[in-house]
């Protein structure tokens, strides 16, 4: 990962009521992640599926087009999740905060 | 076939007989004829039926001779009693007593010499006459026994032959006697060598030397025979060496016949894995797609291959590298997602803002008369920046939320050791997009139309930089270099000109040092020409030493005509503004003695083309027209006023900054003397305002201050009323009653309207060259 990338995520976790960002790679697994591990491990297997998921109906209901973001707004939180083909990238912020 | 084996017997007991007859010669035992028959009939009792007569005169002669033999055999060796003894013969058990009568009768028995079993009338059918034909009858010989012999007759011509190669035979123990006999006989040798045999058994007392050598001899007599005929010869006749026929052997050669083998060999089984997957329409499209790269790819690569052969190993040597291309390619996936996320959490935060951005309109404009008031929305701050001030904002012509902000210092006592240009989007607040770091202090930037990647920066050093955002923002794709290639001073305006005729890429920029330049970016360097320079209209001061020098204008801003862009307009630190052409180096068009102080910033207006506001540090504002020595409108507020813009969207509407922290905005079609929305934006003795840019599409407006800060804000709807078209008149859109509505208002201005042309006459004056 470049500077540039890891300057972006370090910001990120430093926004208001940003709880947690985690980067799953292809694989499923969580190779970078600031929440402790239990959580971690849920969250990357779980946003793995719904992301896969949500990308299939994009581009099932028209096969150019494809899934660039995709955000779930919870009671407490929202999940942000911004998938690609190599990896996903998933941010839980309390916007309440 | 008894029968014929009884023929076959008989007929060579009649061979034999003859045989001995001609051997033995007569002998004279007639005697024991008598004596011997009981028992010779007994032996030959079924045969002697059908014995003819002359068949039983041989037989009676053989009895003869063995009798004779018995005899001399008996006599020899002197024991009577051996041959009575040999008269006590066994009976047989089932012998027929026969009478004596019986026994001497004779019975007679016929040989013939025709086969009664060979059929006589066998006929076959022909098939070409369509009729059995009779066979002819087949011969009544039957060979019983056929052998050839090797002897060959003297007198025979290969005989002759053989004597004459070989010499005379050697003459042979026991041979020179048959000799006789097998010559004079029809017999064939071979019959007469085994008659030899016989007798040599039979005369074994008298030729027991002979017999023996006979006996030893019997096996390889033949060989001997061929060996003598062969070695011995006449040395004279040609050495012809004959074919063996004895000696002969079978050869047969047998082919090697190679043996089969079966050789097999167990491969590896090909590794298996079980696969499944859903293929839905989009796959099917991502692979068509990819296939139709591909092929892309290849048909590109043998273009190449055809071109130029040259060009291989480049792309050879490109692929070295594909690896870290792949690399840098997933860290700028990596990094735009993460933009992506950035942006989110923003909004998420700043979702209040957003919404204002976009939706709020202040319902209090409608309580007010004329007023109209600005919605502070976000602020943005770079945090190496906080220091210094905005020298310049620029908005990017692509992306309408996107804007650059320069970095600098104004004054020059306190000048920092590098400047800044930040490129920041409303989707993120709190970070820029793209920074670039410049030597010195950023104090000005342009952003290209056509080009909105490509962004030029003027430094305070007076050197000028062209960076490309694509490549990205670490190193500047063009940099003007040497003490000769660069401005003297800060570069205090710079903007990007419309493309040469070849498509070459140029800007021109302005300095304190009253040049103009005019960049070109050629394919490595910048090159440079000077398009003008602006000297002072005062007297030339003489220097110490007697030198005369020209005082030059000290360029503060500079600005293009928005439809003729061969015309410019410079303000300088005096307070001159100074129309030029870039066609004319030497002349000015026009010279605006527009304010006491230095001209800061200038703009034409966005509708009209001839009008155009200067803002200055003695704190007015003035409205001009083009060609017109005296301004339509004067402004005073009461501060240096930083900069002024014309609004994009309306004709009679512009906002200005001034240095106590204030915007304001005028709407001269409302109020023309004054401000419609004056407002403090910054603490009024901590910032001052330094720069205001419009959204060219959404109605906020950027302002800049001293701090490090651009401030957007929103404009209410009192600031940005639209035209209402006359009522008569319904179809006409917002341009033309924008335009309309100027022209309007500077009808009542105008209070000279002819003044125009007189001005015109004397516009040209002589600039004095260096």
């Amino acid at each position: 990962m470049s500077q540039e990338v890891e300057e972006t995520l370090k910001r990120i976790q430093q926004h208001k009521g940003v709880v947690g960002t985690i980067v799953v790679n292809n694989e499923g697994v969580a190779v970078k992640s600031t929440l402790d591990n239990t959580s971690t491990v849920q969250y990357a297997g779980l946003m793995g599926q719904l992301a896969d998921k949500a990308r299939s109906v994009v581009r099932d209901l028209d096969p150019s087009n494809d899934l660039t973001f995709l955000r779930i707004r919870s009671k407490k939180h929202e999940i942000m999740i911004a998938p690609d083909k190599d990896f996903i990238m998933i941010v839980i912020q309390n916007p309440t905060d | 076939m008894a029968e014929q084996n009884n023929i076959k017997r008989v007929s060579i007991v009649s061979k034999e007989t003859s045989s001995f007859d001609d051997h033995i010669g007569d002998s004279d035992d007639a005697t024991l004829d008598d004596f011997f028959s009981d028992e010779c009939l007994d032996d030959d009792d079924n045969d002697e039926h059908e014995l003819d007569e002359e068949a039983k005169k041989a037989r009676r002669r053989l009895k003869q001779i063995r009798a004779s033999t018995f005899v001399r055999g008996g006599i020899g060796e002197g024991d009577e009693d051996s041959w009575l003894r040999s008269r006590q013969l066994i009976r047989p058990d089932d012998q027929m007593d026969l009478t004596d009568s019986e026994l001497c009768e004779e019975i007679p028995k016929v040989l013939s010499c025709e086969n009664k079993n060979i059929p006589q009338n066998l006929v076959i059918f022909s098939f070409r006459e369509g009729a059995y034909i009779p066979l002819p009858r087949t011969s009544n010989v039957i060979t019983l026994f056929e052998h050839e012999g090797t002897a060959i007759h003297v007198e025979s011509a290969e005989a002759k032959a053989q004597i004459a190669r070989d010499g005379e035979p050697l003459a042979i123990p026991g041979f020179a006697d048959l000799k006789s006999g097998s010559q004079t006989g029809t017999t064939t040798p071979d019959i007469d060598r085994t008659a030899d045999a016989e007798n040599a058994e039979g005369e074994n007392e008298e030729n027991e030397d002979d017999a023996g050598s006979e006996a030893g001899g019997e096996a390889d007599a033949e060989g001997e025979e061929e060996q003598k005929e062969v070695a011995v010869g006449t040395p004279t006749g040609p050495k012809k060496k004959l074919t063996n026929q004895f000696n002969f052997c079978e050869r047969a050669a047998l082919t090697y016949n190679s043996p089969s083998r079966s050789v097999e060999t167990q491969t590896v089984p090909p590794p298996r894995s079980s696969f499944g997957a859903n293929v839905v329409q989009w796959h099917i499209y991502d692979s068509y797609n990819e296939d139709f790269e591909r092929l892309k790819r290849e048909k590109e690569k043998e273009m190449l291959k055809e071109k130029k052969p040259g060009l291989q190993k480049h792309v050879e040597m490109k692929r070295g590298d594909a690896k870290t291309k792949a690399a840098e390619e997933f860290n700028r996936k990596y990094f735009q997602k993460c933009q992506i996320l950035e942006r989110m959490v923003n909004q998420n935060i700043f979702d209040e803002i957003s919404h204002d951005y976009r939706y709020y309109e202040d319902p209090s404009d409608e309580y007010r008369e004329d007023d109209g008031t600005l919605l502070p929305l976000w602020k943005f701050t770079y945090d190496k920046c906080k220091k210094m001030s905005v020298t310049d904002i620029c908005l990017n012509t692509y992306y309408y939320d996107l804007f650059a902000v320069c970095f600098g210092s104004f004054d020059f006592i306190k000048q920092v050791s590098e400047g800044h240009v930040c490129l920041f989007s409303i989707k993120n607040p709190s970070f820029p997009e793209y920074r670039i770091t410049t030597e010195s202090g950023a104090m000005c930037c342009d952003i290209h139309k056509k080009y909105p990647y490509l962004i030029v920066i003027g430094q305070y050093d007076g050197n000028v930089c062209v960076y490309n955002l694509q490549v990205g923002t670490k190193e500047a794709v063009y940099v003007s270099q040497g003490v000769n290639g660069k401005h003297s001073e800060a570069v205090n305006e710079i903007k990007w000109g419309e493309d040469m005729q070849d498509g070459e890429v140029n800007f021109y920029s302005l300095s304190a040092d009253g040049r103009v330049f005019n960049w070109v970016l050629m394919q490595n360097k910048l090159t440079l020409t000077t398009i003008i320079t602006l000297f002072v209209d005062v007297n030339p001061v003489s220097g110490p030493d007697g030198t005369v020098m020209k005082m030059k204008a000290s360029g503060t801003c500079m600005v293009f005509h928005p439809t003729n862009k061969e015309i410019f307009q410079v303000g300088t630190e005096d307070g001159l503004i100074f129309k030029c052409s870039t066609a004319y180096s030497s002349k000015y068009l026009m010279i605006y003695q527009a304010h006491y102080l230095s001209v800061h910033r200038m703009d034409f207006n966005k509708f009209n083309s001839n009008i155009f506001i200067s803002c200055s540090g003695d704190w007015r504002v003035k409205i001009w027209e083009d060609m017109r020595s005296d301004p339509l409108f004067i402004f005073d507020l009461g501060a240096s006023v930083g900069d002024v813009k014309w609004a994009p969207y309306s004709s009679t509407v512009f906002a200005a900054v001034t240095t106590e922290g204030r915007v304001y905005v005028f709407d001269l079609n409302v109020n023309k003397y004054k401000a419609i929305c004056s407002q403090q934006v910054v603490p009024r003795k901590k910032n001052k305002l330094t720069r205001i840019v419009f959204n060219h599409k959404l109605p906020f407006i950027i302002v800049g201050d001293d701090k490090g800060t651009s401030i957007t804000m929103k404009l209410s709807p009192n600031l940005r009323l639209p035209c209402k078209p006359p009522k008569k008149q319904q179809w006409l859109d917002q341009l033309t009653l924008q335009i309309q509505k100027l022209e309007r208002l500077l009808s009542l201005v105008r209070e000279l309207p002819d003044g125009i042309e007189e001005a015109q006459d004397d516009v040209a004056t002589e600039v004095g060259s260096n």
